[in-house]
């Protein structure tokens, strides 16, 4: 009779965690979050509710690859957005990179040296 | 022959020279002046936190939440922003730490006149430098606390100096050099003195996203006093309706929205979204039907998917229960009328 009792209630909890299984869940909403609609209209890119979830596991891990204490990282990612996420994903390694006219000065002085090498030119001797 | 030559490469070589350190393209400070601003201002309030090793970030952000009436010590922020493998912080996670502590870290405009403009409101600026080249940058953190457009140079809170005097020329070169990236920190609600919608309401969403629910709330509210014509605003509003489960007021704002834009695929996936959660599923379907006809073919179409797919198994699953309010199942302007008092009452929570 008990054993009756504890089969039926077995049965009862298993309905009822299946039937929960198979109704949407809030968690799973496609919401798409304000950050990442202001992004489409500023840059004109958008992180995908995916892309922001693998971003995130990919930020988490570079994060303690850095040096930063497992312990942590989790509250530190806490303030960012999607679209820093996945900036962040993207380049954590050089980010800043800001700035793109001054990019020319390297290669200005690159092709300078070279040319200074090559004995087209002598400025740097005469200077 | 040699000698020749290389007189001949002398003066367009000076002359690249002097366009390289970008002399002649800087126009001076007071160009940039916010009409009406003084010529001079030093806010000598504003607090100084020393830099230890490599720790520019957490020093410069204490100078600006302090400022701002956050109390915080660059000792604290650290542990929070300073990333060890790259011995120095990231522009995202200073603006994460300010959001955790309540503050609207609003990333100001890549232009000069919008710094100095806060500066005249009397609050610091947070602003990133490359003291270096693009090749080989010198990336920094310094707090502009001043400006004196006739000597034409700046007052910065700066490393280990308290009160670094900068000619605006070097000081602009080096921001620029940085990706002129400049934030200030201000009480949520408020608005900077030069507000720009997009960068406000990227700002708000950063309180959003940092779970500062009231903060992002009031900030909304502003922006829809500021820009009620824009639709972003309303997802906005919308979506911290949601994040609190109050679907009511969510659905009210994102109708809002799409009575301004009908053809945003994002408000009315969100308002599919929020149907759904409320039994709305018939609504909801039509909602997510139209978004995913809006969205087709473009970044937001895998996400409208996932929204339309449940809103397909929601109306096979309940057929004939429907369990939606009358309040959601219209869009009639009364309704939503009242929906905007309650979102923009919603922050005194």
């Amino acid at each position: 009779m008990f054993t009756e009792n504890l089969r039926r209630a077995c049965v009862a909890v298993m309905c009822v965690s299946l039937l929960s299984v198979a109704m949407p869940l809030p968690a799973q909403a496609a919401i798409v979050t304000t950050d990442r609609a202001v992004a489409l209209e500023q840059r004109g890119s958008y992180v995908s509710t995916i892309t922001a979830a693998l971003a995130r596991d990919d930020v988490r891990s570079r994060m303690v690859a850095l040096g930063v204490d497992p312990a942590t990282v989790e509250a530190r990612l806490g303030g960012l957005t999607d679209t820093e996420l996945a900036t962040l994903a993207e380049r954590i390694d050089n980010a800043p990179a800001g700035g793109d006219v001054l990019a020319i000065i390297g290669i200005v002085f690159v092709v300078l040296m070279i040319l200074e090498f090559t004995g087209v030119i002598d400025i740097f001797k005469k200077v | 022959m040699r000698t020749t030559r290389g007189s001949l490469w002398l003066p367009p070589a000076l002359l690249l020279l002097s366009w390289l350190s970008g002399c002649a393209s800087v126009a001076p400070l007071g160009s940039a002046l916010p009409p009406g601003a003084p010529a001079r201002i030093e806010l000598l309030d504003a607090p100084f936190f020393p830099q230890q090793d490599h720790q520019c970030g957490p020093s410069a952000l204490a100078t600006v939440l302090e400022a701002s009436g956050t109390a915080a010590v660059p000792e604290q922020l650290v542990a929070e922003v300073y990333l060890p493998g790259r011995e120095g912080s990231l522009q995202q996670e200073l603006l994460a730490a300010a959001r955790r502590r309540g503050r609207l870290a609003y990333v100001l405009p890549e232009d000069p006149g919008a710094l100095l403009a806060e500066v005249e409101a009397g609050r610091p600026v947070l602003i990133l430098q490359n003291l270096g080249i693009d090749a080989h940058p010198l990336w920094h953190y310094a707090v502009l606390i001043g400006f004196d457009a006739v000597r034409n140079q700046v007052l910065l809170r700066s490393g280990r100096q308290d009160r670094l005097v900068m000619s605006w020329q070097r000081f602009e070169g080096s921001w620029r050099r940085g990706g002129r990236w400049a934030a200030t920190m201000l009480e949520p609600g408020t608005l900077p003195a030069q507000p720009i919608a997009l960068n406000y309401l990227d700002a708000c969403a950063g309180l959003e996203a940092a779970g500062m629910l009231d903060g992002a709330a009031s900030s909304y509210a502003a922006a829809a006093d500021r820009w009620p014509e824009n639709p972003l605003v309303h997802l906005g509003q919308g979506n911290v309706a949601y994040a609190r489960g109050d679907l009511r007021a969510a659905v009210g704002a994102y109708r809002r929205g799409v009575r301004l834009a009908p053809a945003d695929a994002a408000l009315r996936n969100n308002l599919a979204q929020a149907l759904l959660d409320s039994g709305c599923a018939e609504q909801a379907l039509a909602e997510a039907r139209e978004a995913a006809e809006l969205a087709q073919g473009s970044a937001l179409a895998a996400d409208v998917r996932v929204t339309l797919e449940s809103a397909m198994r929601a109306t096979e699953s309940t057929g004939t229960i429907e369990s939606c309010p009358d309040s959601m199942a219209g869009g009639d302007t009364e309704q939503s009328l009242s929906l905007r008092d309650d979102a923009g009452n919603g922050t005194d929570d």
